[in-house]
């Protein structure tokens, strides 16, 4: 997994953004431990609709088709078992990110060719005020860039200990 | 319904605003192999429109993150500022390229 990480860590008013903050861009709504699917497009089907399921976006079909165009232009399979497809919106109206989990692993085209077993989805709307979208994107991959983080991911069964996850809370887990 | 000029023009905008989207998104990590298509198909569409068009549209982008806005209860989207009467008769009526007097960002009508 490439991360180039740089100033874009930095929010619009200056903070530089933390790992556990990425925890606000989560909700139980958007987790789910077993994906079904072994294909990429009936994952990203299932994902899409967790987020019609959570009244998180208006429209589940033009999500949809934004996620597979995205794929078009390059896998967002970035390799180590992770996928992040993510993409701006005008169905949403704020950053939201959906966690779905396989233990058989779906064949996502990733760049290392192996299957994906940590799913993330990002979406964000057109325009935003504060620009969270890259720096949430950007803590993502670089949360996911260490094998304890994914290694911590894959054994999370509820929603609670995959914040406790996220977050480094071991009392949590 | 938008002119033709002014639906090339916000979908200009769209690739733009998608092309600069996947540089950042290039910057963390990801696969963006296929930005070259983007990069043709923007390069296409910019070639349908006058050159006089682009040029304006090209200067303001530098400026602005969004050139081209719509107008809403009669107030530029970009600026905030009320649209003159007249301007608003042409904008609805000419489908021509209309630009806000307040910022010069091509304004578009869709109600």
């Amino acid at each position: 997994m490439q991360v180039v990480w740089s100033s874009k860590e930095n929010l619009n008013n200056g903070e530089v953004m933390q790992t556990s903050d990425l925890v606000n861009y989560f909700s139980p709504d958007l987790f789910l431990a077993k994906l079904k699917h072994k294909s990429k497009a009936k994952c990203l089907e299932q994902m899409a609709a967790l987020f019609v399921d959570s009244k998180c976006i208006r429209n589940g079909e033009i999500v949809l088709e934004m996620l597979q165009q995205r794929e078009k232009l390059g896998s967002t399979g970035i390799g180590k078992g992770v996928a992040i497809p993510h993409g701006r919106t005008t169905a949403t109206m704020d950053v939201h990110i959906a966690f779905g989990k396989s233990e058989k692993g779906i064949e996502f085209d990733a760049i290392d060719k192996k299957p994906v077993h940590l799913v993330f989805v990002v979406l964000a709307p057109p325009q935003e005020h504060d620009n969270k979208y890259l720096p949430v994107l950007g803590k993502l991959v670089e949360f996911l860039n260490e094998t304890k983080n994914r290694n911590k991911l894959l054994k999370a069964e509820t929603y609670e200990e995959f914040v406790a996850a996220i977050t480094g809370d071991s009392n949590a887990e | 319904m938008l002119s033709k000029e002014l639906e090339l023009l916000v979908a200009l905008q769209d690739l733009d605003i998608m092309i600069k989207d996947i540089e950042d998104v290039k910057e963390i990590g990801f696969d963006v192999a296929g930005r070259e298509k983007l990069i043709k198909a923007r390069e296409d569409l910019a070639q349908k429109l006058a050159k006089p068009i682009v040029f304006n549209y090209e200067k303001l982008r530098k400026r602005y993150m969004r050139s081209i806005v719509p107008v809403k209860d009669d107030t530029c989207l970009g600026c905030f500022m009320r649209i003159p009467t007249q301007l608003i008769t042409r904008g609805r009526t000419d489908r021509e390229v209309i630009s806000c007097e307040g910022c010069g960002r091509i304004l578009y009508w869709y109600e």
